[in-house]
């Protein structure tokens, strides 16, 4: 009975003391819930925080800067799901990491992508694979996409104001179909066809929009999911680096490449250049011939 | 009488508030950090300047700690945070041996350090942490982390306050950005320098941002991780070293697979 | 009748903007600040025989943040003949302000028909910096020797001054005062008094971060001045453990276009309306001889 019950209570409120605690594994406790968490005893942690990181806003006197910046995009089509993604990571002006993993694989048919706070979303879509295989050996079912952000949801809004930044997709395939869910760190959870998060996504929306259609071919989705990432790496300072495509189908996802952005870039305009004097000299060969 | 309903200013009486003290747990401490991997052997170095504003606190501060036979450990930022998250650390690897009976694994130590660091997500470590060493599967292997857990596997990484000289100069050697090999040549492949080329690139980054950043300098130690087989005269050996060297090697922690760490040692300018 | 702003001084109209900016972008533009060791003192004198004389020093280490701008700069600065002043603080204000000092000074000897006393120099430098109430950012050690015999001081950027027989200023000023403090002592030799001001200026190098590379010293005594640049370098830059020679060809481009630098040109020689006028010869000018003389420039090199 007492287990029963124990089961039933909802996870315990983190505080200072629980440094004493014996661990469990990683920073969860001995039941699996998260743990640690410790927080200055200040009268405002949060403000505490954005004090001496650029976490919320991006405080340029920061001493501790934290790596951000991103274009990250999902969209779903008939075939599935294409997820496209850049690779820098920025800290103020430079350019901390030019090989970010944004596509975090919570196993094998969901993808969560990474924007804002590259730790916050590393560590919680991290966390949040350990609960999709906790629901999976409790259920003997895979979690359906909608639940699984929503567990990732309500992590996020119980830190709400704490200074989390995240602002990730949740893909995958479930019972429904392929599925495709934003959540971010306001709390904000949507369920759609279609998004862009971060610095570059106005620019990857540009391209994105003009070429969207359910209907789309696998090879049509994936380029349109990279051509998008290689226009945001190119106007955006804050993207760039690579592009790493993934496409989830039925069986679950998978990598398709990773490409270099500026080398994408040159091609593209070579295409165009070569497509532009081909044109050219079709219209010259129509006025000959009229 | 309206003039005098409300009382003058002066007249207010002396509040009770708290005074408010802005909590500023945090110093930087200068220096920098470095690592690099090679197919089977792996490079942590760090100078031994420890500093706080225009004053050098200590010329010999330790940024570099061997953790297991096949890890290595780098930190940066604030010294005291630094040293304090290096003990927790070592405490978490002596409690898995004890439980596990054998070293935590690469991999596993990265991990941990992610978990480590995030549980300070609200009251970060001011540290900067890079990890070196070998993998399971006897390839060199860096691990770079954000002051809150965010890490990543890399081929070389450089952090600390000459980061922004040291990393340019390593994308360019080690990463050969910028760098178009000759028509008909084979295309680069980082991660697969010899050591010795590793170790003069090492040195040369030091010395150079000793020379442009005021923070760094006094004396360099460079771990090498080196798997199970290597030999020490691989080290030690004419021409794998720039000159005036010191080596050491350092005994086995514990029953690893044979992996050898050395240190090496050298001074740097201390102006 | 409009309000009208000074004609004279720093234009503070943008000053708002300024900080504004600087709050939205990573902090304003910082100047580079001499991060420095500067010392004096006085040697000589009294009943010890030895000429009375003032011997200045200086690192040479020139900083903006953490970042070493210059390794090898001059903080001695002239000012006359027989006076030397030492900077620290903004680069470019101890090299404006003394600069600027140095001609006054000549002008006040030329029209005074004698050279210009230390205390004048000193007088005319506070006076400035008092104008500029600390905003132009100069802290100097002024030494020199004249009729009245040799003088030392300090100037702080708001115009405060000291005159002391030992002195030392800049974020070194601590180290080298430490020596200073130690080991100073009245009427000392001339041999000594360098080796004491070397000492104390290593003492910077080594213990201020903002300090560094190489010792300057100056000697100035009523026989002349002497300037001894460089007067030690224990900072040599080693020598590197690899050769970072690159291949020909390893930097990409993304277009090529070559041409020829070598301009020709032919020059018709046309008068007013075709004729000849009077008075106006005609002679050519061959292209070619421009700046670079008779034979032109090599292009070639």
């Amino acid at each position: 009975m007492n287990a029963v019950l124990q089961s039933l209570q909802p996870p315990a409120r983190h505080t200072n003391e629980d440094e004493e605690d014996a661990w469990g594994y990683g920073n969860l406790d001995q039941r699996g819930g998260v743990r640690g968490m410790m927080v200055p005893r200040v009268p405002d942690p949060a403000a505490f925080l954005n004090l001496h990181t650029d976490s919320i806003s991006s405080n340029p006197a920061a001493k501790i800067k934290l790596a951000h910046g991103t274009t990250t995009l999902a969209f779903r089509f008939k075939g599935g799901i294409i997820v496209a993604v850049d690779s820098r990571a920025t800290a103020g002006s430079y350019i901390a990491s030019g090989t970010v993993k944004k596509v975090i694989e919570i196993n094998p048919y969901l993808l969560g992508t990474m924007a804002g706070g590259a730790a916050d979303c590393q560590y919680w879509e991290t966390y949040l694979g350990m609960q999709c295989r906790l629901h999976e050996l409790r259920n003997k079912e895979r979690i359906s996409v909608a639940a699984a952000s929503k567990i990732l949801s309500n992590i996020v809004y119980q830190y709400k104001g704490m200074g989390l930044s995240m602002g990730t997709m949740i893909c995958g395939w479930d019972k429904t179909g392929p599925a495709l869910f934003y959540v971010d760190s306001d709390g904000s959870r949507l369920k759609g066809d279609l998004f862009s998060v971060g610095s570059g996504s106005t620019f990857a929306y540009g391209v994105l929009d003009q070429g969207y259609s359910y209907d789309l071919s696998d090879e049509e989705a994936q380029e349109l999911g990279r051509r998008s990432i290689i226009a945001a790496g190119h106007r955006d300072a804050f993207s760039g680096n690579t592009c790493n495509l993934f496409h989830v189908r039925e069986n679950g996802w998978e990598f398709i490449a990773n490409y270099d952005v500026n080398e994408l870039w040159y091609e593209y305009e070579a295409k165009k250049k070569a497509g532009a004097s081909q044109a050219q000299a079709q219209k010259d060969e129509g006025m000959a011939v009229e | 009488m309206a003039l005098f309903d409300q009382r003058p200013a002066y007249a207010h009486e002396p509040t009770v508030a708290p005074i408010e003290h802005r909590f500023s747990p945090y110093s930087d401490n200068g220096g920098t950090i470095l690592a690099i991997a090679g197919a089977d052997f792996a490079v942590i170095a760090g100078d031994t300047r420890q500093s706080e504003g225009y004053s050098i606190q200590t010329r010999y501060a330790r940024k570099v700690w061997q953790l297991t036979d096949n890890a290595t450990l780098a930190t940066n930022g604030f010294a005291a945070d630094g040293k304090n998250f290096v003990k927790r650390v070592k405490q978490r690897l002596e409690w898995y041996e004890h439980a596990h009976h054998k070293p935590m694994g690469l991999k596993a130590i990265a991990r941990m350090i992610q978990t480590m660091l995030y549980g300070r997500r609200f009251f970060p470590y001011y540290v900067y942490n890079i990890l070196g060493g070998i993998e399971e599967d006897g390839t060199g292997a860096v691990y770079s982390f954000d002051p809150v857990g965010s890490y990543e596997r890399e081929a070389c990484r450089a952090a600390g306050a000459a980061q922004s000289l040291v990393q340019p100069f390593l994308d360019n050697q080690i990463y050969f950005k910028n760098q178009t090999p000759a028509p008909g040549a084979e295309a680069f492949v980082p991660g697969r320098l010899p050591m010795a080329t590793v170790l003069g690139l090492v040195v040369d980054s030091f010395t150079s941002a000793t020379e442009r950043h005021i923070e760094v300098g006094d004396g360099l130690e460079m771990y090498v991780v080196m798997k199970e087989g290597r030999q020490t005269t691989d080290l030690t050996d004419e021409g794998q070293l720039p000159a005036g060297m010191k080596v050491e090697e350092l005994g086995s922690m514990g029953e690893g697979r044979g992996e050898k760490t050395f240190l090496v040692s050298m001074p740097l300018k201390r102006d | 009748m409009p309000v009208e702003g000074p004609s004279i001084g720093f234009d503070f109209s943008n000053y708002a903007r300024n900080q504004f900016l600087g709050e939205r972008m990573n902090g304003l533009p910082r100047a580079t600040s001499t991060g420095t060791t500067i010392v004096g003192l006085k040697f000589g004198g009294g009943d010890t025989g030895e000429e009375e004389g003032i011997c200045l020093g200086a690192d040479t280490r020139a900083t903006g943040g953490p970042i070493v701008a210059d390794k090898n700069c001059e903080k001695i600065h002239y000012l006359a003949p027989h006076m030397r002043c030492c900077g620290a603080g903004t680069a470019a204000d101890t090299e404006f302000v003394t600069n600027l000092i140095s001609s006054n000074l000549e002008l006040h000897a030329y029209s005074q028909g004698r050279p210009a006393r230390v205390v004048t120099a000193m007088t005319m430098l506070k006076q400035y910096l008092f104008r500029y109430q600390g905003q132009v950012g100069a802290y100097l050690v002024l030494g020199g020797v004249d009729s009245t015999g040799a003088h030392l001081f300090t100037i702080h950027a708001h115009g405060s001054t000291d005159k002391l027989p030992y002195v030392t200023m800049g974020s070194g000023s601590m180290a080298a005062m430490a020596v200073f403090e130690s080991s100073f002592k009245q009427h000392m030799t001339r041999k000594d008094a360098i080796d004491l001001v070397a000492r104390a200026i290593r003492s910077g190098i080594f213990n201020d971060l903002g300090s560094g590379s190489n010792v300057d010293v100056s000697v100035i005594t009523k026989n002349g001045t002497e300037m001894m640049r460089n007067y030690e370098t224990p900072n040599e830059r080693g020598i590197k453990s690899r050769n970072y020679k690159f291949r020909r060809g390893t930097t990409a481009w993304t277009k090529e276009s070559i041409r020829s630098l070598i301009v020709s040109e032919e020059v018709k020689m046309t008068t007013g309306a075709g004729k000849t006028q009077d008075g106006v010869l005609d002679v050519p000018v061959p292209i070619g001889k421009g700046p670079g003389g008779e034979e032109g420039m090599d292009v070639d090199a």
